[in-house]
């Protein structure tokens, strides 16, 4: 796989969809899937930054790795953060999302997109990095 | 893609925040601030001018709930020409129920 590094700081989510928005373009994504994968990979990317990093008091950088085959563009965030599963957290319902804002939480939001946005998305803890694995299939046509 | 925001209040009480570029975790950021510098003076009518923002995430929705509850529930928030993929966002996440999206604004 391809790999790139930028450093696990918010002036990162700029060059890190750059990155995302070029890897859709090689891969042939239309203009709506390119969009939402790079809107993806910046809430995830966020969440690495502002949750892993920041708060936690640390350092670290965000690895992107790609791969691009079998009609499939993957794209993989490994960082060196302490273990977070974003797909182990409640996501907003229908419900939340018909409620008047001022009555809303405003958590879960980005995750909700991220899983919305792309056409698989997966988390995983190895060696002592999280990976969150985005798929976006290569054929798609949309109406 | 770099940002600018520029707000301001007029006499009739109408605040206008234009938007450009994208907006993320770190450019919502200024965005909040020119809500809250807004806030200040009470506007009646919140109006985004957003036909150049080519991206927003979730940190700009928080910041369009953040507004509502900072200035108020009856305060309308209209926001002018979106790009689709934003429409899109808003259409998600409920949220263009709570915001008017206008092709122009006064209309």
């Amino acid at each position: 796989m391809e790999s790139k590094t930028f450093p696990g700081t918010l002036d990162s989510l700029d060059l890190i969809r750059q990155h995302v928005k070029e890897l859709s373009q090689q891969a042939g994504l239309d203009k709506k899937s390119t969009y939402n994968l790079m809107l993806a990979a910046d809430e995830i990317a966020t969440n690495i930054i502002l949750y892993g990093y920041e708060q936690a008091g640390q350092t670290g950088s965000i690895d992107v790795l790609s791969e691009i085959a079998d009609n499939q563009l993957k794209v993989v965030f490994e960082d060196e953060a302490k273990p977070f599963d974003p797909t182990a957290r409640d996501l907003p319902t229908e419900d939340d999302f018909n409620k008047p804002l001022e009555e809303r939480t405003i958590g879960g939001m980005g995750i909700f997109l991220t899983i919305n946005g792309v056409d698989k998305f997966s988390y995983e803890y190895a060696n002592n990095r999280n990976r969150n694995i985005f798929i976006m299939n290569v054929d798609h046509v949309h109406p | 893609m770099s940002f600018s925001i520029s707000s301001d209040v007029d006499a009739q009480k109408v605040a206008t925040i234009t938007l450009a570029g994208e907006l993320d975790s770190l450019s919502s950021r200024e965005f909040q601030s020119a809500i809250e510098h807004v806030a200040a003076e009470n506007p009646k009518e919140l109006v985004l001018r957003v036909e150049d923002l080519s991206f927003m995430s979730s940190a700009g929705l928080r910041v369009l709930i953040f507004s509502k509850q900072k200035m108020g529930t009856n305060l309308p928030i209209f926001m002018v020409k979106p790009q689709s993929a934003i429409v899109d966002t808003l259409e998600k996440t409920g949220l263009q129920h709570s915001v008017n999206i206008v092709d122009e604004y006064p209309a």
